[in-house]
């Protein structure tokens, strides 16, 4: 149990996907700019991650080395359109919101790269915990990055206005100000890492 | 060889089982992603010309080119078209509602992908309404959004070039 929760744990901080492994920062630069997108993008990315590690994990003795990653991209892309399909069918105002940035999670690199470093290594239920780690991380980093972003750049909390006689700045709705945050918040990941080794 | 044809046969097993789950899935969601769509058509219609309560869409060829609007008494009480034009960042798409002497009753932004907090504005109210009342000839008053400038341009641009281009026949 202790070694499931570290596995667990691992994701939010110590190897945040985001912000210490640097996975997956083009759809967290263009999504980011309200926190309903950056809820969206998390839950579908952490569905299709538990999809696609629980898989793997279970076909990771009959999948021959040489082709280990074509098969990884289709059970990848699978789960990526059946996340799609549902999102269209119950959510299609969020789904015009993210736009290509939903089906452009096959070829994120952080869904990918847990395939390969983890999945394809470890047992299903280990790999179940290093998904939903690493979900809720990459989830908690979008929050945090578009939660800064609409608050400064749009002057909205979850598309609610908290401050009237705000004047926005919008440099940070802009892309310039994802990147000035992402880095920032970078910065401040790799104090806290440090201090806890 | 012998390798080659079971990495294939691996390969095609994942692929025949992938497939499978995404028909599975897709025969599920279809019915109700036809409804969305139907759903959100209908509602921005509703949304320009509120006093209709049907909407026949006049065609030609594939492409539909206005739509006609009924009241309660089964007369025609509008119509609707569509304008689009390029902005910014992306191609706006604009809804617009006629009355019968051919002035704007409302205008609706259907799909844009403007700058965030700049050129998503012209979808706000404030910037919409004042279209309302205006024909072909003076919807060059609009004044457009500070901050978004061309966004805003497109809109006005678009409208006022497909409603001139339609005034002659609607009917």
């Amino acid at each position: 149990m202790k070694l499931e929760r570290k596995e667990f744990i691992k994701g939010i901080i110590k190897e945040n996907p985001t912000f210490v492994l640097a996975l997956g920062l083009c759809p967290t630069l263009a999504v980011s700019t309200a926190m309903s997108n950056g809820l969206g993008m998390g839950i579908a990315a952490t569905f299709v991650l538990l999809g696609s590690n629980i898989f793997i994990s279970l076909i990771k003795n009959i999948v021959p080395d040489r082709i280990r990653i074509p098969c990884y991209i289709v059970v990848i892309a699978t789960f990526v359109t059946i996340t799609e399909l549902f999102m269209k069918a119950y959510s299609p105002a969020l789904n015009r919101a993210l736009g290509i940035y939903v089906p452009l999670i096959v070829v994120n690199c952080m869904v990918l790269g847990r395939a390969e470093a983890y999945a394809s290594k470890s047992s299903v239920k280990n790999s179940i915990m290093d998904a939903l780690g690493m979900g809720l991380g990459f989830t908690l980093a979008l929050l945090l990055i578009s939660g800064i972003r609409e608050i400064l750049g749009l002057g909205t909390f979850f598309g609610y206005k908290i401050i009237k006689s705000y004047e926005p700045m919008f440099i940070f709705a802009l892309p310039s100000g994802a990147l000035l945050v992402i880095g920032l918040l970078m910065s401040l990941f790799g104090l806290l890492k440090n201090k806890k080794t | 060889m012998k390798e080659i044809l079971k990495c294939g046969l691996i390969l095609c097993v994942i692929c025949v089982v992938a497939s499978g789950l995404l028909a599975a899935v897709y025969s599920f969601t279809s019915a109700q992603i036809d409804k969305q769509n139907k759903n959100e058509t209908g509602e921005a219609l509703k949304q320009v010309m509120p006093r209709a309560i049907r909407f026949e869409a006049v065609k030609s060829g594939e492409e539909i080119t206005y739509y006609r609007c009924y009241g309660k008494d089964n007369k025609v009480n509008g119509f609707i078209f569509k304008a689009k034009a390029k902005g910014y960042s992306s191609e706006i798409e604009t809804l617009a509602g006629l009355s019968l002497q051919k002035k704007i009753t409302a205008i609706k932004v259907i799909s844009q992908n403007e700058t965030p907090g700049l050129g998503t504005r012209v979808t706000d109210e404030t910037f919409s309404q004042q279209f309302t009342g205006k024909s072909a000839g003076d919807i060059s008053q609009v004044s457009a959004i500070s901050g978004a400038t061309i966004s805003s341009r497109a809109v006005i641009k678009s409208v006022e070039e497909k409603l001139k281009e339609l005034q002659k026949i609607l009917k």
